[in-house]
């Protein structure tokens, strides 16, 4: 049961790190602020909740561990809190720099900006 | 048994979150406006609290767990001020 929870663990860490990389390299390259809201929630997601959860799994799975379930119960805890904290943040930065202007607003297709042009 | 899997994968994962903090870097330096950078600035927090986590089971110790959560709520913290700054041209209470 413990071997189990342990690579469940150890998986969910390491799918964790391979998503950190391809959130910090679309990053890095990508054009836009707009864009590069994407891959910073594809890194806070994809690599910081998903390795939180599977630390807790590990730590519960591993018997070497002096101190288990406090290392479990608190990840587990810092995993809750990163899923609810950062949709929210990356969201109220967008609608911040939206309303100051501070990045240029150009999409590819506008359809309110299409039926005004029509009318 | 599961100690020597569990040093195997830290070989194989350490490189991988330090390879990525040093990006997110790469890009809060060179920014070009401050939203970049505030990005940038969270997701490496939010990264720094998944490690903590795992070199808490890495150097079998309990203290570095207190500090990953309230590394996550500053983060978060950062962003409300910035956005409200951004918006309103003020931080308030």
């Amino acid at each position: 049961m413990s071997e189990i929870l342990f690579y469940l663990g150890a998986f969910m860490i390491i799918i964790g790190g391979i998503c950190d990389i391809f959130g910090a390299i679309g990053l890095l390259r990508f054009p836009n602020f707009y864009i590069r809201l994407h891959a910073a929630t594809v890194g806070t997601i994809g690599g910081a909740v998903i390795p939180l959860f599977g630390t807790s799994l590990l730590a519960l799975g591993a018997d070497f561990l002096p101190h288990k379930y406090a290392i479990a119960g608190a990840s587990f805890v810092t995993g809750v809190i990163v899923l609810l904290a950062a949709p929210a943040g990356a969201t109220a930065l967008a609608y911040a720099t939206h309303k100051a202007k501070l990045v240029k607003w150009e999409p590819k297709v506008d359809d309110l900006a299409e039926v005004r042009r029509n009318d | 048994m599961l100690e020597d899997a569990f040093m195997t994968l830290m070989k194989l994962v350490i490189p991988l979150y330090l390879l990525a903090i040093v990006i997110y870097a790469v890009r809060a330096f060179r920014g070009p406006t401050v939203p970049d950078i505030i990005l940038a600035v969270d997701c490496i927090s939010f990264d720094l609290a998944a490690f903590m986590a795992i070199l808490a089971i890495y150097f079998k110790s309990v203290f570095l767990i207190g500090g990953a959560i309230t590394l996550a709520l500053w983060a978060y913290l950062l962003d409300i001020y910035v956005a409200k700054h951004l918006a309103r041209g003020e931080v308030g209470a």
